[in-house]
């Protein structure tokens, strides 16, 4: 089956759903395709809030916050390897676009005076985060469901993207398996955008919903695209003790503190200014040290204790992590500290795209967490994640829009051949008599990926862990799975992930491998420093499972010199 | 530990029951036990996951034939009775199996919806209901440049039903529903009224869309869409003072 659009969007989270409205509100033809029920994104699961210097509450003595102040503290946060021209376009419309969300519908808490609420958030200088309670994420993406059901846009949902097609140099389109039926489409475009989301599962301890597989960015590097600065993987502070749940820094943002075995609030020795709101990648090491100075806890955790906060405000703006910890971990944070640890929660790096989110292959686009426009750098500061989904979602859009307008409809011979090849690769999966276990693999995965590439890395370690992907890759093409049938197999859509993540997981080898520095949330035992002179600069890497290339690209700087961070 | 497992798959007269021993761990959840079957024991069972950490509304199921979210309900305490729900009686509810439930949990599709395979639910009607209400804002000014203002008091109000996952587990243990499948059901319901009650709101005539009998007048306040609601949105408080508002204006 052969579907044709103007634009075809993978992926129905905040940042393709954005897309789809702008799309389809400029009379361009739209479908959405993704693998779950755009509901089931997880940007449902973003907590904490999106950053805008609104001014609603007001800075340092009395100061009002500007998009200036938000860029730098971008910037900085990012340990300048963010580009800065995409900071400023983030930073300029990011007021813009919570209104813009209030306007849709999405439902943000209020001050006394009716104004939208901002509380401070980790690396910035101003209560600058907008939020609804805790489920800001949940907000604003039903707010996006909901328009984008009422104009009837087309979405595909619980479709896997088997590939993209290529046509005379340009992506004209996708093929898709049809999760219920087991067939292959065909989905003719004149331009695609990928807006899939993160790879975090390809780490042990997440914080991401189990689909966040890194489809995208695998499709990406099979076409023949790059990705960008792969090496930057957010470990975030404080997550849930035994199953990894995102406690949000909106917690520390309330007055959270973090406390060591001992009762210390040891914050005040690695971030004297900033304490517990340091940037992320900062607060992240500083629990690790604890930890490996054995003054964490039994399990390895540290805790958030916001007994000092008061009931009534924990019940009010943080009801979700609340429920959480009582859910998760059986106990009330009205009474008792909650039992946090760092986990793998964000992957800066993505898709390469130019600054309108353009890849090296014209017709394909990347918006969101799966691209690296490079707004974050070397790390990501807490509410600029959901901002960059809907300022890009909705920019990239436009830049589509534009481009479309004089191309003639693809031809359907590519597609075709696309469709051919997708059932062949699946066929073989279904046929094949191997003894080897995927899951094992991706256990396996998941535990190199974690211990050598985690919060501190080093040259042999990364360099074994390397090899170990590389045997992962040889042997995943020897499983089988049992379930032989193309209908609802979910071992299949499981190994189609796998597949994908190990090619992933070797991209983020080789490019943590290569940046001999420590920058943002890169940290380097071997390399304890970050080495502006030798890599101020953006790492590449493109080519086949095994057989990889890194290069280089520029950081766009102009607004802010490079400056040492501190907090 | 012990888990029965619904089995259904096209073509077959009836559905079967399997059971799966599973490995203790601490915490382990009814949707961890699933991955585990799924990894280990048997790749062909089907269910639906995403979040694993109760916001997005996926895994609901019939847990111990109480809806739930499977992410969310640990095992351990099910065996001990700890979770123990009490419902008023409705179809799916009935006995379906032998099943001991101190030495295994009995997991089981949402009620309501026709099964696609296993846990696997059709969740169409469910959002054609929501379609239904028309779910979208419909503002009294278009695209001014600054932010409307809200009072906070009303935004508490609202997000009783803002939270709403959308997991269609009161939908599935909706005994209204089992009996009137034309029922909007209590999420529909309850989202219509999240509309109704936003001050930013300019159609005031929106309770009007469900004063049809399998709307607003259908639910017989029984409350079990309350007792099982993984984010407590309470749609019969809704459909109450739907019904007095209607009420008031006849």
């Amino acid at each position: 089956m052969i579907h044709e659009y103007e634009v075809v969007i993978i992926g129905g989270g905040l940042a393709g759903l954005r897309a789809a409205l702008q799309v389809f509100d400029a009379g361009v033809d739209v479908a959405v395709i993704s693998k779950v029920n755009p509901l089931r994104s997880h940007s449902v699961a973003a907590q904490g809030g999106m950053n805008a210097s609104l001014g609603n509450v007001r800075g340092p003595e009395g100061s009002v916050d500007t998009w200036k102040n938000h860029a730098y503290d971008t910037v900085k946060g990012s340990d300048y390897l963010a580009d800065q021209d995409a900071v400023e376009i983030m930073c300029r419309e990011a007021p813009l676009s919570v209104i813009e969300l209030e306007h849709l519908g999405t439902v943000w808490s209020r001050l006394e005076n009716g104004k939208i609420a901002q509380r401070p958030f980790g690396g910035a200088g101003f209560p600058r985060t907008c939020y609804a309670a805790d489920r800001t994420g949940h907000n604003a993406l039903h707010t996006l469901y909901e328009q984008v059901n009422h104009r009837k846009i087309p979405i595909y949902e619980e479709f896997f993207v088997t590939s993209l097609i290529r046509n005379q140099e340009r992506c004209t389109g996708c093929t898709a398996l049809e999760f219920l039926k087991g067939e292959i489409h065909g989905f003719i475009a004149k331009a695609v955008l990928m807006a899939t989301g993160g790879f975090g599962r390809i780490f042990n301890k997440s914080t991401n919903a189990l689909i966040n597989t890194g489809d995208g960015q695998a499709l990406a590097l099979r076409a023949g695209v790059p990705l960008k600065d792969m090496e930057f993987v957010q470990f975030h502070p404080t997550t849930l003790y035994g199953t990894n749940i995102l406690i949000t820094e909106g917690a520390r943002g309330e007055g959270g503190m973090l406390l060591n075995k001992r009762g210390e609030r040891f914050m005040e020795k690695y971030a004297p200014g900033s304490l517990d709101l340091a940037p992320r990648d900062v607060v992240a090491r500083s629990i690790e040290e604890e930890i490996a100075q054995k003054r964490g806890f039994e399990g390895d955790y540290v805790q958030l204790d916001l007994r000092h906060i008061g009931a009534e405000r924990i019940k009010e703006r943080l009801p979700g992590i609340r429920q959480i910890s009582m859910d998760f971990a059986g106990i009330d944070p009205v009474n008792d500290p909650i039992p946090v640890q760092p986990g793998q929660h964000y992957s800066m790096g993505g898709i390469d795209v130019d600054i309108n989110g353009q890849t090296i292959l014209p017709g394909l686009y990347a918006a969101g967490e799966c691209a690296c426009i490079s707004v974050h750098g070397a790390n990501r500061l807490g509410g600029n994640s959901i901002l960059e989904t809907v300022v890009f979602g909705r920019l990239v859009a436009d830049k589509i829009i534009e481009d479309i307008n004089d191309l003639a409809t693809p031809p359907k011979k590519q597609v075709e051949k696309g469709i051919k090849t997708s059932k062949n690769h699946l066929e073989k999966i279904i046929q094949s008599k191997g003894l080897e276990n995927q899951f094992n693999i991706k256990n396996m995965l998941n535990k190199t990926m974690s211990t050598k590439f985690g919060i501190f890395r080093k040259e042999d370690g990364m360099l074994k862990g390397l090899g170990d992907i590389h045997k992962m890759q040889e042997i995943v093409s020897t499983v089988s799975i049992k379930n032989k049938e193309l209908e609802l197999n979910h071992a299949l859509i499981r190994l189609l992930e796998l597949q994908g993540m190990l090619h992933v997981a070797e991209s983020v080898a080789i490019s943590a491998i290569e940046r001999r520095e420590s920058r943002g949330s890169h940290k380097r035992t071997d390399f304890p420093e970050r080495n502006d002179e030798n890599f101020l600069k953006h790492t590449l890497v493109k080519g086949e499972a095994g057989n990889m290339v890194v290069s280089y690209s520029p950081v766009q700087l102009g607004m802010f010199e490079p400056e040492e961070r501190v907090y | 530990m012990k888990l029965k497992v619904y089995r259904y798959q096209e073509g077959m007269e009836y559905p079967e029951y399997d059971s799966f021993e599973v490995e203790r761990e601490p915490g382990l959840t009814v949707l961890g036990a699933l991955l585990q079957i799924q990894e280990q024991l048997d790749d062909s069972l089907s269910f639906r996951y995403s979040c694993r950490g109760a916001v997005c509304g996926t895994c609901a199921m019939l847990i111990n034939k109480v809806p739930a979210l499977a992410c969310r309900t640990q095992i351990e305490p099910l065996l001990k009775g700890d979770l123990q729900v009490s419902l008023f009686p409705y179809p799916g509810a009935e006995e379906t199996v032998p099943w001991d439930a101190k030495k295994e949990v009995l997991i089981e599709p949402l009620p309501h919806m026709a099964v696609i395979k296993d846990l696997m639910v059709d969740m169409d009607k469910f959002f054609e209901y929501y379609h239904f209400i028309q779910p979208v804002f419909k503002p009294s000014d278009i695209n001014p440049e600054k932010e409307r203002l809200m009072d906070p008091q009303d935004v508490k109000k609202l997000e009783e039903y803002t939270s709403c996952i959308l997991c269609a587990a009161c939908f599935g243990a909706c005994p209204v529903e089992g009996e009137n499948p034309e029922y909007l059901g209590p999420a529909a319901l309850a989202k219509l009224y999240r509309f109704h009650i936003d001050p930013r709101e300019e159609d005031t005539s929106r309770l009007k869309i469900a004063d049809i009998p399998p709307g607003w007048w259908a639910c017989d306040s029984i409350g079990n869409c309350l007792r099982v609601c993984p984010k407590k949105v309470p749609p019969i408080k809704a459909i109450n003072l739907a019904r007095e508002e209607l009420n008031e204006k006849k």
